[in-house]
């Protein structure tokens, strides 16, 4: 803030440049005691609510500091007579000479709202017992050179309300692109949260998503005041009316006298979406314990309809890659998802010279079982096989439906011996399966699987050949009687031998 | 080299480092050093809006904070670790119970340099205690003896406003650093031993609150005193007790006892560090300047000024051993306190602050009833509840 330089009854105030309210409080109560050679020199509010002073700032023997104190001035005194007449009152008292100079402005609200801000209290100026009091001239001079800082301090607020109101205005635009552009639900959520960080500074924000299957109400993620962002997915609450506060504000029950107390400095914020609740956002300056500011909550409260969209918006871009990328009947990736995948899993296991496994697994007789009992039994084979095999992965594993009744897995880390045992274990967790087959004389089906497996790098060296070992040891099972495993080193070993000794292999039936 | 040092109702600490700090300009030419006077509120807003906007918001580069806020604004990273760049530190001289909650959950960093400590403690004026107690050292030991002879004793002055009580450090409301001491006496808390939950309803902690509020409500303390703000707070010649932690003694005729319910001595000593905050461009150059204060000379006249005592363990029993009243401070340091250095602490007393606020405008308008107290201690102990579930 700058301070024009200006003579005010006979007194130039100078020219100074305030870093901030705080700043400008110390300086301007520096400069009164030098000028008027006063022993002390302090700043109040004045909350007319209660009655009180509140010290804020003091000046006293060449030092000037912030202090915190609230006193009521006794009715009638001098400090009262000034605040009621808001004139300057001299007195004189045991503790020595005072001069009580009032001041009070109100702010319009710059965010156009029709409230007012109001900024009320005064300065008392002091001098010792032993020193002479104020005279009516020099009270004057005083009152009227403070009076030209405290216009300062009217503009200093005024631009300061008038800096929160750009801020505002400025994390309306940043934020709503925030919320427009937010799609995928892992860096949305981020996007979201980190955005409001990044303009409100709350202590905390904490995102919470209604599960509506299982009624629950679901913790996402948390940011905290310095914008670092967890998960909170271990957070989950029943939602029953009753089972936790966040879960009745959701279900849109009272909140009772916990939450009015809180209501400052924390904000819940049910996010609705056409009407329907699908979460919950809270923000709080729980640990500071400092009011989030009216203006900011209003804001918030605004922003609420876009953060709704913007989380259900990911959310179903989510479940639509979800489906480009899964199969809804097995559950298991596609073929195009598998390929991105099979890419960087290759890449993984060349830079670090770790094995890698590929398990072709193809379903026995599955055009017969289409035929004979149809598409619907064909397509329960299907899902149970994609159960199977999904309970029987390690998390690093990748399973894919590669086509019709092709299955590929991709297995990191394994050597040709641990997929051999993987492929046994879910040959016979399928061979043992029984899928009831209505209206038919063998009442269920059994399945059987095909298995072919290479591995990198004792199979082969590039993606393409990693596929097309692990085929052709399937295509050697198939054409050997179906229903068995193969590791590609055995499959050419075999060929060998029987190329050696003048035998052909025997092409199987798909 | 900027510093943020605590306000303090008493004006002789300013102006002892504002002496301080013109002795290491001396020393140090070279090493620019101003300081700024912060209070409890605007140090903590600023802590925090440092967290919110570093930018706009930067720290000084050494802090005064009050022992138990260490835990807190280190977890936030707001400070820089010392005790490889303190001495004193990294050898531990201190105290062991200064060291016991200088590093709650460390034992090889620490994070403030405990600095200055003050033991609340009562003061009498024996002249003023003529007929009403005949033995003060028995009489006022305890709690009730002490409330029974402010009941009997009046104020030596027959000024307007006048009262046999004095508590200088008062900031016109019943506040937290009031109340705790007696809290304390009763074996009271904020939280259980595990910190696992608040107490602030519990017997012995809303009893020692209630016990200095009923000095209010009973008007042997005045609320928001006009008197104070018209003359200042009420010179010692004119009162029968005091209740203060800086030293007193010697001066204006009063004698020292240990704190009112504390007959075996003991009790909460207030303790007050210096930090160097971790967004420091010269954190060694910081480092030297606590290490500097911290140094013998320095801060046995520091503390001096202002009738504290030092931290730092050869200068405390240096003081301890010169103490006029060395018997008292004796039994005052026997089983000292301090307060937990926990991450939620501080906003614990914020909370109790809070409700003490509500319940001190409550008396001075005449209508605060006993349920007042128990309500906004149910309210308050339910917020800090949930704050140690979330931190």
């Amino acid at each position: 803030m700058k301070k024009n330089g200006k003579i005010i009854a006979g007194v130039d105030t100078g020219q100074s440049f305030y870093d901030g309210r705080d700043a400008f409080l110390k300086a301007a109560l520096e400069s009164v005691s030098g000028q008027f050679t006063l022993d002390a020199a302090s700043f109040y509010e004045f909350e007319e609510k209660s009655g009180l002073l509140r010290l804020r700032h003091r000046h006293a023997s060449g030092v000037s500091f912030e202090h915190e104190e609230d006193l009521r001035p006794a009715p009638g005194s001098p400090a009262a007579r000034a605040l009621d007449t808001l004139q300057a009152v001299t007195a004189k008292g045991l503790g020595g000479s005072f001069l009580y100079s009032p001041f009070r402005f109100d702010y319009c609200d710059p965010a156009g709202g029709r409230g007012v801000v109001p900024c009320f209290g005064l300065v008392r100026l002091e001098r010792s017992p032993r020193r002479r009091g104020f005279t009516a001239p020099e009270a004057a001079r005083a009152d009227a050179y403070l009076k030209s800082f405290l216009r300062d301090y009217y503009k200093a607020e005024f631009f300061s309300l008038h800096r929160k109101y750009d801020k505002n205005v400025a994390a309306i635009t940043e934020l709503t692109e925030v919320f427009a552009t937010a799609l995928r639900v892992r860096d949305s959520f981020r996007h979201i949260l980190s955005g409001i960080q990044t303009y409100f500074g709350f202590d905390r924000v904490r995102l919470y998503l209604i599960d509506e299957p299982n009624r629950k109400l679901k913790g996402e993620l948390s940011a905290d005041i310095r914008g670092q962002i967890k998960s909170i997915s271990y957070e989950e609450i029943p939602l029953e009316p009753g089972a936790h506060r966040f879960a009745d504000i959701v279900l849109g029950r009272s909140s009772g006298a916990f939450m009015e107390r809180y209501k400052d400095c924390v904000l819940y914020m049910p996010l609705s979406v056409q009407g329907v609740t699908i979460g919950l956002l809270i923000v709080d300056n729980l640990l500071s314990q400092q009011r989030i500011e009216p203006q900011e909550l209003a804001m918030l409260k605004s922003f609420g309809g876009q953060i709704a969209l913007a989380v259900d918006n990911s959310r179903l871009f989510d479940k639509v890659e979800e489906l480009s990328l899964y199969d809804e009947l097995t559950k298991l990736p596609l073929r195009r998802y598998f390929n991105q995948r099979f890419q960087e899993e290759f890449y993984r296991a060349e830079r670090f010279k770790q094995p890698l496994a590929l398990v072709w697994a193809d379903i026995d007789y599955f055009k017969e079982v289409n035929d004979t009992y149809g598409h619907q039994i064909g397509d329960k084979v299907l899902k149970e096989a994609g159960r199977v095999i999904l309970s029987n992965l390690r998390k690093i594993d990748f399973p894919c439906r590669y086509g019709g009744d092709e299955i590929i897995i991709l297995l990191p880390q394994a050597t040709g011996t641990e997929a051999t045992r993987l492929a046994e274990r879910l040959s016979q967790e399928l061979s043992e399966l029984r899928i009831p087959v209505p209206f038919s004389k063998a009442r269920e089906l059994r399945v059987t699987m095909s298995i072919g497996i290479s591995t990198f790098p004792a199979d082969a060296s590039t993606m393409d050949s990693l596929l097309e070992k692990a085929d052709d040891a399937l295509y050697w099972v198939k054409s050997h009687g179906r229903g068995k495993i193969a590791l590609y080193s055995d499959v050419a070993e075999e060929k060998k031998k029987a190329e050696a000794a003048g035998g052909t292999n025997n092409a199987p039936a798909k | 080299m900027k510093i943020w040092l605590l306000s303090d109702y008493d004006h002789r600490k300013h102006l002892a480092f504002k002496s301080m700090l013109a002795r290491f300009s001396a020393a140090f030419p070279d090493a620019a050093a101003e300081f700024c006077v912060k209070s409890r509120r605007s140090l903590w807003e600023s802590l925090f809006a440092h967290l919110r906007d570093p930018k706009r918001n930067p720290l000084a580069d050494i802090i005064e904070i009050p022992q138990n806020w260490t835990e807190l604004f280190s977890r936030l990273g707001l400070l820089a670790e010392l005790s490889s760049r303190v001495e004193a530190l990294g050898q531990k001289r201190y105290p062991d119970f200064i060291l016991k909650e200088l590093c709650r959950n460390e034992q090889t960093r620490a994070f403030s340099a405990p600095w200055w400590l003050e033991a609340p403690a009562l003061f009498y004026r024996p002249a003023a205690l003529k007929g009403a107690v005949s033995d003060p050292e028995s009489e006022l030991a305890s709690w009730e003896g002490f409330r029974s002879a402010l009941d009997r004793v009046a104020a030596p002055s027959r000024r307007r406003g006048a009262r046999a009580l004095a508590v200088p450090g008062s900031s016109g409301s019943v506040s937290v650093a009031d109340v705790l001491p007696r809290v304390w006496g009763r074996r009271g808390g904020l939280f259980s031993d595990d910190f696992n939950r608040a107490t602030f309803t519990r017997e012995e902690t809303a009893g020692g609150i209630e016990d200095w509020l009923e000095l209010a409500s009973s008007g042997k303390i005045e609320l928001f005193s006009p008197d104070r703000f018209e003359n200042g707070p009420q010179p010692a010649e004119e009162c029968a007790f005091i209740i203060s932690s800086r030293k007193l003694a010697g001066r204006s005729g009063l004698k020292m006892l240990p704190y009112p319910g504390y007959p075996s001595g003991g009790g909460l000593m207030l303790v007050y560090n210096l930090s160097v905050s971790a967004s420091c461009q010269d954190p060694a150059g910081a480092a030297a300047f606590v290490s500097w204060a911290l140094e013998q000379r320095n801060l046995a006249s520091f503390t001096e000024s202002f009738g504290v005592f030092p931290c730092l363990k050869p200068v405390f029993e240096e003081r301890l051993r010169d103490e006029r009243e060395a018997g008292v401070y004796k039994r005052l340091f026997s089983a000292p306190e301090l307060k937990p250095n926990i991450m939620v602490y501080p906003t614990a007393e914020l909370l109790l602050e809070r409700a003490l606020w509500n319940l001190s405008l409550k008396i001075a308008r005449r209508d605060y009833d006993r349920e007042d107290l128990t309500r906004e201690l149910i309210m308050a102990q339910g917020e800090a509840d949930y704050l140690l579930s979330l931190y």
